[in-house]
């Protein structure tokens, strides 16, 4: 059986639901945020910001918009891991961790199998890694250049410099010559795939930079790239957010419809000015807690089991893909699919959870 | 409850009516009048025009390359004003939302996207299933597949692929094959730059004539009732009218149906190298009534182009306005979104808006040419309404080109023609012509049985205000729009075809699967179950 509380007292269902749509629709300007959810759980979501005109905003949305804003002021080039799988012949990892926020890439992306399309068929694959973890490699034959994240931008822009062969200052090379071994390989690749994740700590210029390298090889051969997406269904909600109102999280309904505003709208600037009066804050995936400070927010947290938060209302949650079925943007395959549970329980989806929310508030929710 | 349309001028060329009438509907179909003649309500449209609801066959509508779009470009999309109540997201620019209720307000109940991936199926069925009130369909991408290329490779039997063809359709639930550039993106993966109807691509030693071919075959084999839906190759490029031409007689008389044929209207006459061909094209096309085309035609706006046309579109990003794009090499296809805008004091724009206006006038049979603006790529679909006051009035091109570049018009047979559409021929094409090019026996006519999907118009001098703004629009015999304005939601199917094929081939693709991406084959299923609601989608008929 699914629980509520109200501060630390158990309530119904009922109860908190009707509490919840009190809250919501009795504030000023509601703010919608976390937004860990499947993609059933964001549309309910962005419907409910809708109706109560608040805003939304995702726990990773810095992250989710270091990729877009690349995208939407330089351009973007991308696969998919199948295509990456089967195709590359060089590939170049950008940034540490990031077999933590993909830990199957490896087994996905199968760097020390040959490709298996095209005329680079069954002839070895070069691997280089810019800046992993001390523990990180990505399998025999990998060449790692160790540095730190914060020195990323700046091999990368050597990269680019020495593929554009633009001036390079000999200290640069010297320290690094490993980047003209790179420069070489990609060059001399039918189709190389640079991997790289925002969550791994690089800026948007790194990425921009990153894109840039792409671009400029594909003057002369094929080069792509697979991002990593963010945590808590950063990838799927986007999407969500971008076919339900043509712009991704940090979306507000002020004005009764979308405007996306990337500072306006950030969680936890409109928490912390005061600007935002009551929150949901959604967390499906594992609890993070928001990362404001503000107690006399009125909170309605929606989070797993264990997870209850020491104030406000809280609304028990299963976990997407966990103890319920649910759809999400799968990494694996850069493309939606249907996850089953595998520890099924009876906790309501997010979904559920704000539907019931919304009928409390509003004209019958149309689907 | 039985409901009377009175004394409306009926337009339905399926029933061949053109005349002043009565149209009778009740439970959500047309049915006879009854003999007591008394409907239970009663609407007076006398002095409207009266019609089927409209359906539009190739609008890109939903899907990974959609919602990239509307991601890449949020500047090109901002919303104004809010909505009016029971129409959550429905002023959202862009949104699936909004999609729907334009669509509606112009008397249109039901919208194929056309370029769905078969990996990437579900997305495109979620943002189908949130474009509230009309019907829906998808087309089916295959082409540029490694399973079906390595299967010609293979010189595999004409069974196995259709096999492969009907499983596809079924599984990716669509009502048919849609053919990008067939080998041409693949090939651009092995870094070709440019690829013709008979070049072949590298590592699968195949065409693209023979892709399209065999797929056009296939399609017909299986019980598709919609013919293969071909995106040609060399879309874009001057002179690309032989290309054109050589693929209608590769189709060696088999029903082929080609996409956005504006964009293959050019020759290479005038100091810019750049002409329409459209007589040439439509003279082919009237001799072939095996082939039937929608236009892509261009609108002057700033608009985006969205194509599964992955080796075109990188060719275009260098001229992308603004400056910007997104490519993405995709299992098979994938896609690329490059920003435009056209403007009628462009000299190539100006010549892509006369030649796509030529086809349409000098494409005899209503039946055989539609009236896409190849959504969003030629303009938006909000445009349909200046287009078909363009078809209806020579007046108004005759003023519009007066604002053409004056070279425009020594390289366009437009200023000759003197045709003008009739609400019947508007009728033909926008219904009972695409019904039939779908197979859908259910719509694009009032005749008794179909579903009371029904726009009614009031006509006046502004013919593009007419349809902009429908007097009244039923859906499934459900009023939604008076007056122009959706009043409320209701929910749309999702239309679907389920050609049966031979079982084994599970077998066959698990163990593909399985030995190339490591994955389970299943990861990639529409699942009704991944749908918001039960009953999203509704089945068509294959033939036979």
């Amino acid at each position: 059986m699914s629980k509520a509380t109200l501060e630390g007292k158990p309530i119904s269902l009922e109860e908190a639901y009707r509490k919840a749509a009190e809250i919501l629709s009795g504030a000023n300007f509601p703010l919608i945020a976390g937004l860990g959810a499947d993609i059933a759980g964001a549309r309910s979501a962005i419907l409910l910001a809708e109706r109560i005109r608040g805003a939304f905003d995702h726990l990773a949305s810095q992250e989710i918009l270091a990729d877009l804003d690349v995208m939407r002021s330089f351009s973007m080039f991308t696969t998919t891991p199948n295509e990456a799988r089967v195709r590359a012949d060089c590939f170049l990892f950008v940034g540490p961790g990031l077999t933590k926020l993909w830990p199957s890439m490896l087994e996905r992306l199968a760097p020390d199998q040959a490709p298996r399309h095209g005329a680079q068929a069954g002839a070895p694959r070069k691997i280089f890694w810019l800046g992993p973890e001390a523990s990180e490699s990505a399998g025999v034959g990998a060449i790692s250049l160790n540095a730190p994240v914060n020195e990323i931008n700046g091999l990368l822009a050597q990269l680019r410099a020495t593929l554009g062969g633009r001036p390079i200052t000999t200290e640069a090379a010297r320290a690094t010559p490993l980047i003209s071994e790179i420069a070489q390989a990609l060059k001399a690749a039918h189709f190389g795939v640079v991997v790289w994740s925002a969550s791994a700590g690089l800026d948007t210029l790194a990425i921009e930079m990153l894109q840039g390298i792409v671009a400029d090889l594909n003057v002369t051969t094929r080069c792509t790239g697979v991002p990593i997406g963010a945590r808590a269904g950063a990838a799927g909600v986007t999407q969500a957010a971008g076919w339900m109102t043509g712009f991704p999280p940090r979306t507000a309904f002020g004005r009764g419809y979308p405007e996306h505003d990337a500072w306006r709208f950030e969680a936890r600037r409109l928490v912390e000015s005061g600007e935002a009066d009551a929150a949901l804050w959604i967390s499906a995936y594992d609890g993070e807690p928001p990362p404001w400070v503000r107690a006399d927010l009125s909170l309605i947290t929606l989070a797993p089991a264990g997870k209850e938060p020491d104030r406000g209302l809280y609304i028990e949650v299963g976990q997407p893909g966990v103890t319920h079925d649910a759809v999400e943007y799968a990494q694996e395959i850069a493309a939606m699919t249907l996850r089953k549970a595998n520890q099924p329980t009876q906790s309501p989806s997010v979904g559920v959870v704000i539907d019931a929310i919304l009928a409390e508030i509003s004209e019958a929710s149309w689907c | 409850m039985l409901t009377v349309l009175r004394g409306g001028h009926i337009v339905d060329p399926a029933t061949k009516q053109d005349a002043i009438g009565d149209v009778w509907f009740k439970d959500g179909r047309i049915v006879a009048p009854p003999a007591h003649n008394k409907g239970d309500v009663e609407i007076d449209v006398s002095g409207h025009v009266v019609m089927a609801g409209a359906i539009d066959i190739h609008s890109h509508i939903a899907g990974g390359n959609v919602n990239t779009a509307r991601l890449l470009l949020p500047e090109l999309h901002r919303a104004v004003r809010a909505r009016l109540v029971g129409t959550p997201l429905s002023t959202a620019k862009w949104s699936t939302y909004e999609t729907g209720r334009l669509y509606a307000q112009m008397g249109f109940t039901t919208v194929v996207e056309p370029a769905m991936a078969p990996h990437h199926a579900l997305q495109t069925h979620l943002e189908l299933n949130d474009v509230p009130i009309i019907d829906k369909g998808a087309l089916t991408v295959l082409g540029n597949d490694d399973f079906l290329l390595r299967m010609m490779r293979q010189g595999a039997s004409a069974s196995a692929i259709n096999d492969y063809v009907a499983l596809t359709v079924s599984n990716t639930h669509s009502l048919g094959l849609k053919c990008i550039n067939p080998g041409g993106c693949e090939s651009f993966k092995e870094n070709m730059r440019s690829f013709g109807l008979d070049d072949v691509v590298p590592f699968y030693g195949v065409t693209s004539r023979q892709i399209f071919q065999l797929l056009q075959k296939s399609t017909q084999a299986v019980g598709v009732p919609h013919p293969l839906h071909l995106h040609m190759n060399n879309l874009g490029i001057a002179g690309n009218i032989d290309t054109a031409l050589q693929t209608i007689d590769a189709a060696e008389g088999l029903p082929l149906h080609l996409a956005h044929v504006q964009f293959y209207a050019y020759g290479v006459e005038g100091k810019h190298g750049f002409s329409s061909a459209s007589a040439r094209f439509a003279e082919k096309i009237n001799a072939n009534p095996n082939v039937s085309v929608d236009v892509g035609q261009v609108m002057f706006s700033d608009t985006v182009t969205i194509s599964s046309d992955v080796l075109k579109q990188f060719n275009s990003l260098s001229g992308a306005i603004p400056k910007k794009g997104a490519i993405f090499d995709g299992d098979a296809n994938g896609g690329g979104v490059v920003p435009y805008a056209y403007k009628i004091s462009n000299y190539y724009n100006a010549i892509q808006w006369a030649a796509g206006l030529e086809l349409f006038l000098l494409i005899q049979n209503p039946e055989q040419v539609y009236f896409t603006t190849d959504h969003p790529n030629g303009g938006p679909f909000t445009a349909y309404p200046d287009l078909f006051a363009l078809l209806m009035n020579a007046d108004l091109r005759a003023q519009m080109m007066a604002r053409l570049p004056a070279e425009v018009l020594e390289h366009t047979t437009l200023p000759s023609i003197s045709r003008e559409y009739t609400f019947y021929e508007i009728a033909q094409m926008s219904r009972s012509g695409a019904a039939k090019l779908f197979g859908f026996k259910d719509r694009g006519q009032l005749g008794v049985g179909a579903i009371a999907d029904i726009a009614i118009y009031k006509p006046g001098k502004d013919i593009a205000a007419m349809f902009r703004r429908a007097a009244y629009v039923f859906k499934d015999g459900e009023r939604v729009v008076r007056d122009g304005n959706v009043t409320h939601y209701k929910r749309g199917k999702t239309l679907h075809l389920s050609p049966s094929y031979d079982k084994n081939i599970h077998q066959r693709l698990d163990a593909y699967y399985a030995e190339l991406y490591g994955l389970p084959r299943t990861i990639f299923n529409v699942s009704e179950a991944a749908l918001p609601k039960e009953n999203a989608f509704a089945e068509v008929a294959c033939r036979n």
